[in-house]
């Protein structure tokens, strides 16, 4: 018993002194944990070049609020499993501010812990609908687009398409399944129908079995939700097979910067969701694009300008909170309107899904380079999902 | 159905070439090499940077020549060297080695994915049925089965393929009949190696290239030489050719089960037969 009281009088001088070290010039800290070495390893390349480019611009600037940047980053894997090891280790080493995840099931690993962990996500990447709807707790936030947007957008596009016939292939994720479902039920509102539905597991090298099926079920248009590693070998395998030339290949994640530059020539004429592009036309956006190449030489792309719009929504947070505790930064955000590259957006107080518009394209030889170009713009409201999330219970 | 059939052996072969060196490897020093698929993607990357000159031919010679060095450097500094400590320090050592070189290949060419360009000769598809096939996956089966034909007669008719085929039933009695086993071994490593090389360029075109490419084919190569037997070159094939097929038709027609279909198989071999298909040599 007096053991027990002596640990907590300890603890308590411990706290104490800590509170008080933890004033003026408190850092604030950013934890990253995201995937350097799996499926998504490209992706998480990206996410690391914008945050750094993020943290030495605050830097230079004095910081955030007179707040210091660091930060942390640990590999993930886009394992669901070690994100969570991942991101509690970073919360114990002080990086309670977490950003960066790439798999939707990665964020909805982490986020019934945040109250736990006394820490805060702020996601990025994560697309799965549930992180701010059935899932959604009062730590996490969402500042890129969810499947539900997605959805939104491309209905109008196919509505105005003469294919009525789609395949779609998409990963067997959270991610996957949650948009291959809205996509179904979109090609279903139009007067559509879809022929065939697949789900390829995580890892797999050769797509061959699924092109094969899309191609006997007739379909006129394919609807593919394949990230990073699985794109890539997606569209150069179905491009060999002759399907990219057959039939109306489109997609969600699927024409991002990255994927097209890898890709070169087979990925001419792609449809695709894009959810920010570089020549967005607002001062921010171009002042930001213009930093940008002067440091890494091309322009942002578009996980890159997403992860930047994270960052950004964090550090005002702080500025309006004026504290980096993660308790304060999140009562600062819900309701908040951020000034973004993407121009001011709102954090809707009900679900914490920031409510930003969205684009659709097509994959375009621009001067000789092959880039996702925006064809159609669907404003913040029209693309608003429905809240579904019921946090006041929680 | 046949199209799917035809899938089904290209993944096999690409297995097959795979997990052929790590039969031949395991026959002759005993070793379980981590190394392997990483010795694969390294061939790949080789190919690539030869390929994108131009020279597509030429980085398929460049990547096997040059793998078969890089293996017999393997055999004469690691597996001789290790060959009397216990075989698990010699399986660390192989991962040890897979880290290095996944960590220079990431530092050289960097870890975005690269697409592998098809051949000109090969490009363009064919019409089986009334269903386009690329033929750049034709040449991957003709070269899974010119290797598996040119290697087993290699080991059939030839001396070295009787020593060869000697020691990996018992190394130790083999060396006492007066045959240089470490030359022997020098020989096996560098081709299993050179192997991995040209499964590397031959994949290429079909997956995109990352340092962490050869991870994802590797577990497929260990169960191909699982449930084909550790010690048998026959048995690989059959065994790869099983999984190609596996491979294709899970994804069809049970898509919930097709990542565990491999594994199971495995287990239920590894029961009902556990020295796999072909037996073991011993």
């Amino acid at each position: 018993m007096l053991k027990g009281m002596k640990a907590c009088a300890v603890a308590a001088v411990a706290g104490a002194v800590l509170t008080t070290a933890a004033h003026a010039a408190d850092p604030l800290r950013i934890g990253v944990p995201t995937d350097l070495s799996g499926t998504y390893a490209t992706l998480g390349e990206e996410v690391m070049r914008a945050v750094h480019f993020a943290v030495d611009e605050a830097n230079a600037n004095g910081g955030v609020a007179g707040h210091k940047v660091e930060i942390k980053s640990y590999d993930t894997e886009a394992k669901p499993d070690l994100a969570r090891r991942q991101s509690e280790k970073l919360v114990s080493e002080g990086y309670p501010i977490l950003t960066g995840l790439i798999a939707s099931g990665e964020g909805l690993a982490i986020a019934p812990l945040m109250e736990r962990w006394g820490s805060i996500y702020v996601s990025t990447i994560n697309k799965a609908d549930e992180l701010t709807g059935a899932n959604c707790v009062p730590g996490v936030f969402r500042v890129n687009t969810q499947s539900a947007m997605d959805a939104a957008t491309v209905k109008p596009w196919l509505a105005q398409r003469k294919e009525k016939k789609w395949a779609i292939v998409a990963a067997d994720i959270a991610w996957g399944r949650g948009s291959g479902k809205l996509f179904a039920e979109a090609v279903k509102s139009v007067g559509g129908t879809v022929t065939a539905e697949l789900y390829t597991p995580a890892n797999i090298n050769d797509f061959a079995p699924y092109i094969e099926q899309v191609k006997k079920s007739g379909a006129e248009g394919v609807w593919v939700v394949l990230a990073g590693r699985d794109a890539v070998n997606f569209a150069q395998q179905s491009k060999q097979f002759g399907l990219t030339d057959a039939i109306t290949v489109a997609g969600v994640s699927f024409t991002t910067d990255g994927t097209v530059k890898t890709l070169g020539a087979a990925a001419k004429g792609i449809y695709g969701i894009i959810n920010y592009s570089s020549t967005l036309d607002t001062p921010e956006n171009k002042a930001f694009v213009k930093a940008w190449v002067a440091k890494y030489k091309s322009p942002p792309t578009n996980f890159e300008g997403e992860t930047y719009m994270g960052m950004q929504v964090i550090y005002q947070a702080v500025q309006a909170a004026n504290s980096v505790k993660p308790a304060d930064v999140a009562k600062a955000m819900p309701g908040h309107t951020f000034d973004t590259i993407m121009g001011k957006l709102v954090m809707r107080a009900e679900d914490h899904q920031l409510l930003k518009p969205n684009y659709f394209g097509v994959v375009e030889d621009v001067d000789g380079t092959l880039r996702p170009v925006i064809k159609t713009t669907v404003s913040a409201k029209d693309v608003a999902p429905p809240v579904t999330c019921k946090m006041a219970s929680k | 159905m046949f199209i799917q059939i035809l899938n089904g052996i290209v993944y096999g072969g690409l297995l097959y070439l795979l997990a052929v060196g790590l039969v031949l490897i395991f026959g002759l020093r005993e070793v379980v090499n981590f190394a392997h698929g990483s010795l694969f993607m390294v061939g790949a990357y080789l190919g690539f940077t030869v390929a994108a000159m131009g020279y597509w031919w030429g980085g398929l010679l460049v990547s096997v020549v040059a793998m078969a060095i890089v293996g017999c450097m393997l055999d004469a500094a690691v597996f001789r060297t290790l060959r009397k400590q216990d075989h698990i320090v010699t399986v660390l050592v192989t991962f040890g080695i897979l880290l290095i070189l996944e960590t220079t290949v990431t530092a050289i060419w960097g870890k975005a994915y690269l697409t592998y360009p098809v051949p000109r000769l090969l490009a363009g598809t064919v019409d089986i049925g009334s269903s386009p096939f690329p033929i750049y996956r034709l040449f991957v089966i003709a070269v899974s089965v010119a290797v598996a034909l040119s290697l087993s007669a290699w080991l059939r008719y030839t001396r070295t393929g009787l020593y060869i085929r000697a020691a990996s039933t018992d190394a130790r009695v083999t060396a006492m009949q007066g045959i240089n086993v470490d030359r022997l071994s020098l020989i096996v490593v560098g081709l299993g190696t050179a192997l991995a090389g040209l499964s590397g360029v031959v994949a290429g075109p079909l997956l995109s290239l990352s340092p962490t490419m050869g991870n994802y084919i590797l577990i497929d190569s260990f169960i191909v030489v699982v449930i084909g037997g550790l010690g048998s070159f026959a048995g690989a094939f059959a065994a790869a050719l099983l999984i190609g097929q596996i491979h294709n038709f899970g994804a069809v027609y049970l898509p919930w089960a097709s990542t565990v279909l491999p594994f199971l198989l495995m287990v239920a071999i590894l029961i009902w037969r556990p020295t796999g298909f072909a037996g073991s040599r011993t």
